[in-house]
């Protein structure tokens, strides 16, 4: 059902209260989860997500065992909690949605990672999405950069995501870009989805679900990307401090 | 020489045997052909029949999609993995993987045999099959895999067979990867390549009877125009048998 | 079992050269499609359709259903894909491959959810009846490009589907025979076509409607959802080696190019048909006379 974002015009507001330029909080930690070699804890809004990665290590039995061509493989594993979204549901297995993104994980860590270091071993992420508010792609794939980086599995760069979107699907009206959707903008307007590697313009991830006129792309692309730079100094600031944490720890 | 299709289970009447220049030499039958005591032959492929008197030999020409080795088929073959021992090989995607042992190369021992990563190409000869092990020229005959080699047997030279490098690889159908070898004496089938492709212009090329060729021209342009040219021919062969025809879906 | 055969090191090395010699193993431009070929069954709702030696068939089906009670104004329309082993030694029975989930799930953006077909105009009597179409989608040969080909297969296939004409007289539905009444085309909003981009050397060199040996070696991809009026119905990069926003941009204007020509070619495709079936023309229909 679409919602009303008349009132977006007249006070350029969002819903939340947030400005066109203005991301939602974002806290992360890392190494919250003992029993994984490496975990993260990330929100983004009320979007909450928890990934822990096991490996490098031998695959699992009868799946082939490890990755072929002397490289590592990459599995992912997403879980949404039944009391994710706003009401109680309980998602089969075999969901399309889930497998697109565990094959969008897949596809993006395995051209991010120095896979060629492992061969015939299994790299397993697991997401579990704990509250869904919008920007789930984006979502896992910080989550996941965060959980990889305390793992200590050698990547090229960072690879950091974020929503943008459109306040029109139209090319006629003037519309603005938004940055950083939540569950109920979402809904109603177009949007992408767009993962960066490092810091330049150079997009590894690129999904949108949406309608919308080709020149509305150009600025919902660019407002992305400066928004993943964003997000890319948060993330780095929190893995600078567990660093710092970490050093401190262990003279202390 | 093409006398009558046949379709399984068609007898072969007398008068359609060879007739043998040499009434002592016994007659061969080749692929797609049985023999019924006492005297019936019938067919158990699709295929115009061929006679050859001069070697008292009758076959059917079948056109199959599958290729099934033989022993003493050259074919190109890419390495899969490498083991202490020998190579693994794969034909077409339909074929067991093969062996290809690592010191069944030109001059190779135990410290100078070619190092070959995963995704090259051989040219190779089929040395044995596990269906065929009475005619096998190889050492180990017992082997459950078909068994590949690059040398010849008795005088241990490549005769042009080894890893191939560079160049491009086309699929052909497999009757047109046989008809290439078969006038050509020996390596390479270029003989029969020449045939189809017309002189004028220097190319290495070599036809494997799992239905491939390589083709290596020099330029990039060449090689795409040699190898366009036998895939076109081979297109041409098949003509209305195959591609052109309108399959229709009703 | 079989396997699919890997590329060998010759072929990718050799692709990779051709190509940055602007030249493709099978003699096209880079931003050239194979040859489309489209055939239509007897029936309504079926089309084969070629490309290259890419074969895909699709089958639009209509029956009359309870409509799900969330959504008691809609009809109901799905899309199915079947891909069986005799398309290619890489597909199995009864396996899901991540080639199968993404080629549904793109179906599914590209033409279900940015709203093809006018599901609303499938309803019947609200939350009684409704018309449930299914498009069924099987893979037949597989040299690359599936992921256009059936778009294009589903798109055609609805475009030529004709559902049965229906009749409300307050709780009484007429579902009318195809010899009662004309069948009536179903109402589509837009025609929504997929396009494949290819890359290599980080989208340096950009390929439309890849081969199977091309798609092996590609370093990634960009499917690309367009109609021809230019609206952008989806974007899939799922991952791959990252490439330069720009070119990215670029391959949009591309894509709204290919579209609107294949658009076009469709149509012309179904005009002839048309034309073929209704042979005696309107005239003949109204004429009365019985043949002696």
């Amino acid at each position: 059902m679409p919602l009303d974002t008349s009132t977006y015009a007249l006070s350029l507001l969002r819903l939340d209260g947030r400005r066109w330029n203005e991301l939602r909080r974002i806290h992360a930690q890392i190494s919250t989860q003992a029993a994984a070699d490496g975990s993260a804890y990330l929100e983004m809004g009320n979007t909450k997500v928890i990934c822990t990665v096991s490996g490098p290590s031998e695959g699992r039995r009868g799946q082939g065992q490890g990755g072929e061509g002397g490289k590592a493989r990459i599995e992912v594993e997403v879980n949404l909690a039944g009391f994710a979204g706003v009401e109680r549901k309980k998602r089969a297995r075999g969901d399309r949605r889930i497998a697109e993104l565990q094959h969008t994980l897949t596809q993006a860590y395995t051209s991010t990672l120095l896979t060629h270091l492992y061969p015939h071993s299994t790299i397993l992420i697991t997401l579990h999405i704990l509250s869904l508010d919008g920007s789930l792609l984006a979502a896992t794939l910080n989550a996941a950069t965060l959980a990889l980086i305390d793992a200590g599995i050698p990547m090229s760069n960072y690879l950091v995501a974020c929503t943008a979107g459109s306040t029109s699907f139209e090319e006629s009206d003037n519309a603005d870009p938004l940055l950083d959707l939540n569950g109920q903008e979402e809904q109603e307007l177009p949007f992408v989805t767009v993962g960066i590697l490092g810091d330049g313009d150079k997009v590894s991830v690129l999904v949108m679900e949406s309608r919308v006129q080709m020149s509305r792309l150009e600025t919902m692309l660019v407002v992305a990307v400066d928004g993943c730079k964003r997000v890319r100094e948060i993330l780095d600031g929190v893995v600078r401090e567990h660093g710092r944490n970490m050093v401190e720890g262990a003279v202390g | 020489m093409a006398s009558s299709i046949l379709l399984p289970g068609d007898t072969i009447p007398p008068s359609a045997l060879p007739h043998a220049k040499n009434p002592s030499k016994p007659l061969t039958l080749g692929p797609g052909l049985r023999h019924t005591p006492p005297l019936t032959i019938t067919a158990h492929l699709a295929g115009p029949l061929h006679t050859d008197s001069k070697k008292n030999a009758i076959w059917v020409e079948n056109n199959g999609g599958r290729y099934i080795p033989h022993p003493s088929d050259l074919i190109i073959a890419t390495i899969l993995s490498s083991h202490p021992e020998s190579y693994t090989c794969s034909l077409s995607p339909y074929t067991p993987p093969t062996l290809l042992p690592h010191l069944s190369f030109e001059s190779a021992t135990k410290k100078t045999r070619p190092i070959l990563l995963p995704g090259s190409l051989v040219y190779a000869r089929i040395a044995s099959t596990p269906s065929s092990t009475h005619l096998t020229s190889s050492s180990s005959s017992s082997s459950p895999e078909t068994e590949l080699e690059c040398i010849h047997p008795s005088t241990g030279k490549a005769d042009g067979l080894g890893p191939l490098k560079g160049g491009m690889v086309w699929d052909i159908s497999l009757g047109f990867a046989r008809e290439l070898l078969k006038k050509g004496d020996g390596v390479a089938g270029i003989e029969g390549v020449k045939r189809f492709i017309g002189e004028g212009r220097g190319f290495e090329c070599a036809v494997g009877r799992n239905g491939r060729v390589w083709v290596d021209a020099g330029s990039v342009g060449d090689t795409v125009r040699v190898g366009r040219e036998i895939v076109e021919a081979d297109g041409r062969r098949r003509g209305s048998e195959w591609g052109r025809g309108e399959m229709g879906f009703r | 079992m079989p396997r699919e055969a890997e590329p060998s090191l010759n072929e990718r090395e050799f692709i990779h050269q051709a190509l940055r010699e602007q030249t493709r193993i099978d003699g096209r431009a880079l931003d050239a499609f194979r040859e489309l070929r489209l055939q239509f069954g007897d029936e309504r709702g079926v089309v084969d359709v070629r490309l290259g030696k890419t074969r895909v068939i699709a089958r639009i089906s209509a029956e009359v259903v309870a409509p799900y009670p969330d959504r008691k104004f809609d009809g109901i329309f799905t899309i199915t894909t079947e891909f069986s082993p005799m398309a290619s030694p890489a597909f199995e029975v009864g396996r899901y491959t991540s080639d199968e989930i993404i080629l549904s799930r793109i179906l599914e953006k590209a033409i279900r959810r940015s709203s093809a077909i006018d599901t609303e105009s499938l309803c019947i009597i609200a939350g009684l009846k409704c018309f449930f179409i299914r498009a069924d989608v099987h893979i037949i040969d597989h040299d690359g490009g599936l992921v256009d080909a059936s778009c294009i297969a589903v798109m055609t296939a609805l475009q030529h589907f004709r559902r049965p004409d229906v009749s409300v007289e307050g709780e009484n539905v007429t579902i009318y025979s195809l010899r009662e009444r004309e069948p009536v085309p179903l109402s589509m909003l837009h025609h929504p076509l997929c396009i494949t981009f290819s890359y290599y050397d980080s989208g340096e060199i950009v390929l439309v409607d890849a081969n199977r040996l091309e798609e092996q070696t590609r370093e990634g991809e960009v499917i690309i959802a367009m109609n021809m009026h230019g609206e952008v119905c989806q974007i899939s990069k799922f991952g791959g080696t990252p490439v330069d926003a720009l070119v990215l941009l670029n391959c949009t204007n591309v894509a709204l190019k290919k579209v609107q020509t294949i658009t076009k070619f469709i149509q012309r495709q179904l005009e002839e048909d048309m034309r073929k079936r209704d042979v005696g023309g309107l005239m003949a229909e109204l004429s009365a006379e019985n043949e002696r």
